[in-house]
C-alpha cells in the first residue's frame, strides 16, 4: 500500500475532510501560539493520541510521527544545544564543544512544534480517503491543480521510500555496502538521492501527460464519485473554529505590539 | 477517423522535425501498427493525433490533423481526450496517485469530464468486465503487477469512451506474462470495432491484431501496407526495425534455396511452419 489513508469505520472517518483540515490549522495555530514549551506536547498527548485511538488508527500513527520527527529532532538538538548564539548555562563540556541549557530548551522547544504539526496533518490524512479530500476541496472552490498537487504531495512519502527501497536493492546487488555502522549508512545514502530525485523528475512528464489524457484540464465543472455529506453542524463548527484562530492570532499579534 | 495532411512538427527545443511532412487516413474501425526505429517520431505521432502537439508540446506545427471529426488544432485538449485516448508504456506514472482503489482509479478520469455519478458507476462496470479485471476493482492501483496495472490504465482511458484508441508501446515495460494479459485485452478490444493505433516492436503482436502496418523513419512514412507485406520487407532491416524470428529464418533458408518461392515470407508462427513442411515436402 503506498498510500497514508487507513481505511476504518470510526467518526474521525466519517467528519467532512474540510473539518479535520480546520482542526488540524487550528489546533497548529493554538500549539505555535502558546508560549509555553511544552504545550504542543501536551496537546499531542492529550488531543491527538486519544483521536488517533478513537480512529483506531493509533498504530500508524504514532509510527509514522516518530518516524518523521526523528531526523528534525537529532539535527535541532545537536545543533541548537551546542551552537544556540544566546546560550550561557553550561550544562556538559565535550572537548572544545558545550551544551547549553538555552539551546536544550530551543532545541526542545521546536522539536515538540514539529510533532504536534505533523502529528495534526497526519491524523487527517490517515483518516481521510485522498480522493475524497481532493473533491471535497474541489467542491469548496480549491483550483483541481492546486488540490491534485495537496493530495499528492502528502502521498508522496510513501511512493518515494518504495522507489528508494528499489534502488538500494539494485546498488546492493551491485555490492553497495548499505548496512552496518552509522557512518558507512549515511554513506550509502549520498548514491541514493541522485537516481531518486532525477528519476522522480524524469517521470514528471508522462505523469502530466498521463493525467491531461484523463481530461484534468477540461473546463466541463468535474463531479465526484464520492458522496461527500458536510451537515450544518460540521459548517458551522468550522467557522466557529475558523473564527477562534484569527482571534487566536490577533490576541498574539496584540500582545507582541503591546 | 484520422486524417493528417502535410503534417510537420518541430519540438521547441529542437532544430530537426520530429514529424517532416505526414500524410495519413486511418479509416473508422481499423487496427493499425506503427512501426520504426528509436527517434523515428512514432510517439509525435501518437501525440499529435491525440491532440498533445500542439496543446501540451508547443513548437512549430504545419499541416491539418481531424480525428473523430475534429480538426484537433482548433478544439481544446479537454475536448479532444473525450473522443481520442492514449495509452502510455509506463503503468505506474499513469496511476493519479489520488485514488485509492481500481474502481476509484477508473473514475477519476469521468470526474474530470463532468460525468454524472450514476452514469459513472455503469460505466466503470462496463469497462471492467470487457477487460476482465471484476476481481481487481476493490485493490490499491499501486498493489497490482505491472500487467494489472496497465489494464487498470488502459480501463481507466476506455471508460471515458473515446472513438480513438492510441497505444502507444503498451507492452515496453512489462514481463512476458503482463504483455500476454495486456494483449489479451487488446485482443478483445480489437473486436468491438474501435480504431485503435498501436505502436509497438513485436511483430508476432503487430501480426495477430493489425489489419494495416505504418512504417515511419525520420518523421516520415515510409512505408505503408497490410501486415503480410510490411512485416515480411526487406527494407524494414535496412532501416533498423526488428523483424520476427521465423521471418528471418524462412529469409535465410530463401537464400540457400531452401523456400518454395511461391510462398511469401511467413509474418506468423503458424506460417512459418506450414511454409518449411511444404518446403520440405518440394523436391528441390
Amino acid at each position: 500500500m503506498m498510500m497514508l489513508y487507513q481505511p476504518r469505520q470510526s467518526p474521525l472517518h466519517r467528519l467532512h475532510p474540510l473539518t479535520k483540515l480546520v482542526v488540524s490549522f487550528g489546533l497548529i495555530v493554538l500549539a505555535l501560539g502558546i508560549s509555553i514549551d511544552w504545550a504542543p506536547l501536551l496537546l499531542f498527548v492529550v488531543v491527538l493520541v486519544p483521536l488517533s485511538l478513537l480512529a483506531r488508527v493509533a498504530r500508524p500513527f504514532l509510527d509514522t510521527s516518530l518516524r518523521l520527527l526523528l531526523p528534525f529532532a537529532i539535527s535541532l538538538f545537536l545543533i541548537q544545544s551546542l551552537f544556540f548564539p544566546e546560550g550561557s548555562t553550561v550544562l556538559a563540556r565535550f572537548g572544545p564543544l558545550t551544551v547549553k541549557a538555552e539551546g536544550v530548551r530551543f532545541a526542545f522547544a521546536s522539536t515538540v512544534r514539529i510533532l504536534m504539526i505533523t502529528g495534526a496533518l497526519l491524523l487527517t490524512l490517515l483518516t481521510t480517503h485522498p480522493g475524497v479530500l481532493m473533491s471535497a476541496l474541489t467542491q469548496k472552490g480549491f483550483p483541481p491543480q492546486l488540490a491534485y498537487v495537496i493530495v499528492t504531495t502528502l502521498q508522496i512519502v510513501p511512493q518515494m521510500r518504495m522507489r528508494a527501497a528499489t534502488i538500494v536493492d539494485a546498488q546492493r546487488a551491485r555490492g553497495l555496502e548499505t548496512q552496518g555502522s552509522l557512518p558507512r549508512r549515511v554513506r550509502a545514502l549520498l548514491p541514493l538521492i541522485g537516481p531518486l530525485v532525477l528519476g522522480a523528475l524524469v517521470d514528471v512528464e508522462e505523469r502530466s501527460l498521463a493525467l491531461e489524457a484523463r481530461g484534468f484540464s477540461a473546463s466541463t465543472p468535474k463531479t465526484s464519485l464520492f458522496e461527500i455529506a458536510d451537515p450544518l453542524a460540521e459548517r458551522v463548527f468550522r467557522w466557529s473554529v475558523l473564527l477562534l484562530m484569527i482571534g487566536l492570532i490577533m490576541f498574539r499579534l496584540g500582545q507582541a505590539l503591546l | 477517423m484520422i486524417r493528417l495532411q502535410g503534417v510537420r512538427y518541430t519540438y521547441p527545443v529542437s532544430s530537426a522535425p520530429a514529424l517532416a511532412g505526414i500524410d495519413l487516413d486511418i479509416a473508422e474501425g481499423s487496427f493499425c501498427a506503427v512501426i520504426g526505429p528509436n527517434g523515428a517520431g512514432k510517439s509525435t505521432l501518437c501525440y499529435t493525433i491525440g491532440g498533445f502537439v500542439p496543446h501540451y508540446f508547443r513548437g512549430d506545427l504545419e499541416g491539418e490533423i481531424v480525428v473523430a471529426g475534429r480538426n484537433t488544432i482548433e478544439h481544446p485538449l479537454g475536448e479532444l481526450v473525450k473522443h481520442c485516448g492514449l495509452l502510455f508504456s509506463n503503468p505506474l506514472n499513469q496511476i493519479s496517485g489520488a485514488r485509492f482503489t481500481v474502481r476509484e482509479e477508473i473514475g477519476f478520469g469521468l470526474e474530470n469530464l463532468g460525468v454524472p455519478r450514476v452514469e459513472m458507476h455503469a460505466r466503470i462496470e462496463r469497462v471492467l468486465d470487457l477487460l476482465g479485471i471484476d476481481d481487481l476493482a476493490e485493490r490499491s492501483p499501486f498493489g497490482l503487477s505491472g500487467g494489472q496495472q496497465q489494464r487498470v490504465a488502459l480501463a481507466s482511458i476506455l471508460v471515458m469512451g473515446p472513438q480513438v484508441l492510441l497505444l502507444d508501446e503498451p507492452t515496453a515495460q512489462l514481463d512476458p506474462l503482463g504483455s500476454r494479459e495486456v494483449f489479451a485485452a487488446i485482443r478483445a478490444l480489437s473486436q468491438t470495432g474501435m480504431t485503435v493505433v498501436l505502436v509497438e516492436h513485436k511483430p508476432e503482436l503487430i501480426a495477430a491484431f493489425a489489419d494495416r502496418v505504418i512504417v515511419i523513419d525520420a518523421g516520415r512514412v515510409v512505408l505503408d501496407g497490410v501486415p503480410q507485406t510490411i512485416l515480411a520487407s526487406s527494407e524494414l532491416q535496412r532501416i533498423g526495425v526488428a523483424t520476427a524470428r521465423w521471418t528471418e529464418a524462412a529469409r535465410l533458408a530463401d537464400a540457400h534455396g531452401l523456400w518454395s518461392r511461391r510462398d511469401p515470407l511467413p509474418v506468423t508462427l503458424d506460417q512459418a511452419a506450414e511454409g518449411f513442411r511444404v518446403a520440405q515436402n518440394t523436391p528441390s
